[in-house]
């Protein structure tokens, strides 16, 4: 349920790119997530397949990209690695900021052109 | 004619529109004293319960105003009625709130200047923590029945809120629950979180989260402005 409305803004987010850039189908989408984006790699990906079906997407390539999630102290600004969900900096046990794997974002949009050369049209 | 393959690289957050809607609502609630406060939890963690004590503690003192999420039905509207304005909001089958539903039911109410806005969500550990609500504060509800070891198995949950309040503590004697376990675990996940703890059918502990509100309302209202 909640897989699928995220689909609906991601795929309402790419047709907006492939009609900006006047593009008939969409060949790619990709992805990144992480361990707190809310998102099951699985389920996203069969969002994708129904919803992507009758649309300019329904021939890409879902490319998800799982990364790790990461973190930088707010006092000493180390960056590493969060493991167990455990959110205290390993240097000096200060509060942390995640800085990577808490969202899901669109990474890119592969595109289709449909291109007319000039000996053509004449 | 040749087709050409393009990619457009993008890297932006699927939710940053949401987001930042979120944020401007947020300073808007902020601008007129407002603080709106998120209130979520399993099913039958005892959020509508603590929202009649937390109304019958503040009877002509605060304002506040209730929006309550629920699949189905207008159970918990009715409940608080009696007490406060209140809008149900149904989802008709979603797992969570989104803010255009949120903005709905304030202006069902007539978006009323009060202090504060309480939106009660779907009861889920798991879909309403990846949505902004443009709330100042969000809080878990976790009751003792429900076990101690919850904070470990929903991070994300407990990682975005700002306070954990205990709940149905007069069961304590009769459960196998730690409040030290359920604090430790959650505190891990979220260094910063406010942990509290209510028996609100007997009134135990509503006027320390009372305090708190108050409290989290001057701070954070002063900052926003």
């Amino acid at each position: 349920m909640h897989e699928r409305s995220l689909m609906k803004a991601l795929l309402a987010q790419v047709d907006a790119i492939r009609v900006q850039h006047r593009a008939q189908k969409v060949s790619e989408v990709r992805v990144e997530v992480g361990p707190l984006s809310g998102v099951e790699p699985v389920q996203l990906a069969t969002a994708f397949e129904e919803m992507a079906l009758g649309t300019p997407c329904a021939t890409a390539a879902f490319i998800i990209d799982e990364v790790g999630l990461l973190a930088r102290c707010l006092d000493c600004h180390t960056e590493f690695e969060v493991v167990g969900f455990e959110f205290l900096c390993p240097e000096c046990a200060g509060q942390v900021q995640v800085i990577c794997g808490d969202s899901l974002q669109l990474i890119s949009v592969g595109l289709e052109l449909e291109h007319v050369a000039k000996e053509e049209t004449t | 004619m040749t087709v050409i393959h393009q990619t457009i690289v993008v890297r932006r957050d699927v939710h940053a529109k949401a987001k930042a809607d979120a944020e401007a609502e947020r300073r808007r609630l902020a601008a007129r004293g407002t603080l709106a406060v998120n209130l979520l939890s399993s099913p039958g963690t005892g959020k509508t319960t603590l929202l009649e004590a937390t109304a019958r503690a503040w009877a002509g003192r605060y304002t506040m105003a209730v929006l309550v999420g629920d699949l189905e039905t207008d159970r918990d509207a009715q409940r608080l009625r009696r007490l406060v304005p209140t809008a149900q909001l149904t989802t008709g089958g979603a797992c969570h709130l989104e803010l255009p539903l949120v903005r709905r039911g304030l202006e069902a109410l007539g978006d009323p200047p009060v202090d504060f806005l309480f939106i009660e969500n779907v009861g889920n550990l798991v879909c309403p923590a990846s949505h902004d609500l443009a709330e100042h504060l969000r809080v878990v509800l976790v009751s003792v029945t429900e076990g101690d070891d919850k904070p470990g198995k929903y991070p994300k949950m407990f990682r975005t809120s700002q306070a954990m309040v205990v709940t149905k503590l007069d069961l304590l004697p009769h459960v196998p629950f730690s409040v030290d376990a359920v604090e430790a675990d959650a505190r891990r996940i979220q260094p910063a979180l406010r942990c509290l703890q209510v028996a609100a059918l007997g009134g135990q502990g509503i006027d320390h989260w009372c305090e708190y509100l108050v409290t989290e309302r001057e701070r954070r209202l002063a900052s926003q402005q």
